[in-house]
């Protein structure tokens, strides 16, 4: 499902944010991506959506090579992935119905379609009594959920997530997450960035550890948090 | 998505954007109605002044004056070389007391100037009217050359020259005026370009939103096109409000007056009604590709 060949991106300030990643996630899997903060993982996301090109290395993802996709072929390439940020970016002048329904429209989907997939999507995070109300008149908790409502709309075959629940409060977190739960239960690939640690570990789900740009590890959840502190700890006020 | 749904979808936002930020449009829409109201205002003026000189063309005269002392029955010469050409319609002629009378009739406040004379002060003349048409200009030069030549002429007065230097000047006017429309237009189409880029910057994360959904570039820039589209579109119909605004408001007056009779009589043709708001939305969507020609937005 993505593929990461011996990835190296380098700013032009000659900054290494990742140096000679290489992993790969199947279908369906569920995936963490941690690190300290610097460590990486934002830019190993942008990578995936071809948002940025690597200054090395090949990246494969739903079986095309995105760093030699035409720019016009990209946004075909993040149409089949539903993307969730810290910050929500909902647009703010548009209706929770209509942040949610901007791909179906795009699509050219007809207006019943839209309705129905809409409507459907956020009975599925629980908003569908808020289709009318704007993003600014929801919590923080409801805003992800309809951020997350807006990714999954075309049902795409890969979900990411940065920092989701980075402004939310444990509660609130433990809900989103367990909405991504169910949405991987449903076959779609998840990948979570996240700095939470427990959470990482009541999961028990795989771990790509980042530091400094490097993978420094590759594997199952830990089952205690201090089996990642050695990892962590190292970068962790490198910013 | 159709291409229909498309537009739809771009007319939509596009609206909405100009009523979001109708402050900015409003300047836009401004600047492209004053120039599309000056180029209009100029061709109106040239549309008329065009067909009053192609009136006063088509009553154009040669006059044949002959010197103060002359006896028109002894111009037998003059009056048979006056209505010889092809193109000569009629020759009237008008006797010394008869100039003197249509003096006084057409300029009344000056008419002591021709009154208490020894003599008549004016001359008699004969009045050639001709067809334009039929006219061939070497031939009319020589015809006009002969009538000067013969002894009893004083003087032969063609009111091509005036028309002709009437025409000159209209075309020089109009030629300043389109010039003076053109670079305002100029600048219509510059500031409608930051409007839209302004816009565009203003609702960058919006954008940039869209984007990693999954919107393609021609989705992302659509809407600004249409607003920039909706600006001219709008600018052209105010400009052309104004100006019908102004011939209804002038028109009561234009009869009579020969300043106002140039503008007055005649509002623009349909034709030329359809070009000005035309000019407007092509300049509008010339003003947003321009603004987002450059760079990614």
């Amino acid at each position: 499902m993505i593929s990461f060949f011996d990835v190296t991106k380098r700013f032009p300030g000659g900054q290494v944010a990742l140096d000679r990643v290489s992993f790969e996630i199947g279908a369906g899997e569920f995936v963490f991506l941690t690190g300290p903060s610097g460590a990486g993982k934002t830019t190993l996301l942008s990578l995936i959506l071809r948002q940025d090109l690597p200054t090395h290395g090949r990246i494969l993802v739903n079986g095309r090579n995105v760093v030699s996709l035409p720019r016009t072929k990209i946004p075909f390439l993040r149409r089949s992935i539903g993307v969730v940020f810290q910050d929500f970016r909902l647009i703010p002048r548009k209706t929770v119905f209509e942040n949610v329904t901007y791909l179906p429209r795009i699509l050219g989907l007809g207006s019943e379609k839209q309705r129905t997939l809409g409507y459907e999507t956020l009975r599925r995070v629980g908003l569908a009594h808020k289709a009318n109300a704007f993003p600014l008149e929801l919590s923080g908790g409801e805003q992800q959920r309809v951020a997350i409502a807006r990714a999954l709309v075309n049902d795409p075959a890969i979900l990411v997530a940065d920092e989701p629940t980075g402004n939310l409060d444990e509660d609130l977190s433990d809900e989103i997450f367990e909405l991504f739960r169910e949405i991987h239960l449903r076959g779609t690939t998840v990948i979570v960035a996240t700095h939470d640690r427990d959470r990482i570990r009541r999961a028990g789900q795989r771990v790509l550890v980042l530091h400094g740009g490097r993978l420094v590890r590759d594997g199952d959840a830990p089952v205690e948090n201090s089996e990642l502190e050695p990892v962590l700890s190292r970068g962790e006020n490198g910013g | 998505m159709t291409l229909g749904k498309a537009l739809y979808y771009f007319a939509r936002e596009a609206l909405l954007n100009l009523f979001r930020s109708w402050k900015t449009s409003l300047l836009a829409v401004t600047t492209i109605a004053v120039s599309l109201f000056i180029g209009g205002f100029f061709l109106m003026l040239a549309a008329n002044a065009s067909r009053l000189i192609e009136d006063w063309k088509s009553e154009a005269m040669v006059v044949v004056y002959f010197a103060p002392t002359t006896d028109l029955n002894e111009v037998d010469a003059a009056r048979s070389l006056a209505g010889s050409p092809a193109w000569v319609e009629g020759v009237d002629e008008v006797t010394a007391p008869q100039a003197r009378e249509r003096f006084r009739a057409s300029f009344p406040s000056v008419a002591t100037l021709v009154e208490g004379w020894e003599e008549e002060p004016l001359p008699a003349s004969l009045e050639v009217s001709f067809d334009p048409l039929l006219v061939e200009d070497h031939a009319f030069e020589a015809w006009l050359g002969e009538l000067e030549e013969l002894p009893e002429v004083e003087l032969v007065d063609d009111d091509r020259d005036w028309v002709d230097q009437l025409e000159l000047a209209l075309q020089l006017v109009l030629g300043l005026g389109l010039a003076l429309g053109a670079v305002l237009l100029g600048a219509a189409i510059l500031t409608i370009a930051s409007v839209i880029r302004l816009t565009a910057i203003l609702y960058q994360d919006e954008i940039d939103v869209m984007r990693l959904v999954g919107a393609t570039e021609f989705y992302l820039r659509g809407p600004f096109y249409v607003e920039g589209l909706w600006q001219g579109l709008l600018g052209g119909l105010v400009a052309l409000g104004a100006l019908f605004g102004g011939f209804v408001a002038v028109q009561p007056m234009a009869e009579g007056s020969l300043l106002l009779g140039t503008m007055g009589t005649t509002f623009l043709a349909w034709p030329q009604q359809v070009l000005l708001v035309g000019v407007g939305a092509v300049a509008g969507l010339l003003g947003a590709i321009f603004s987002l020609r450059r760079e990614a937005i």
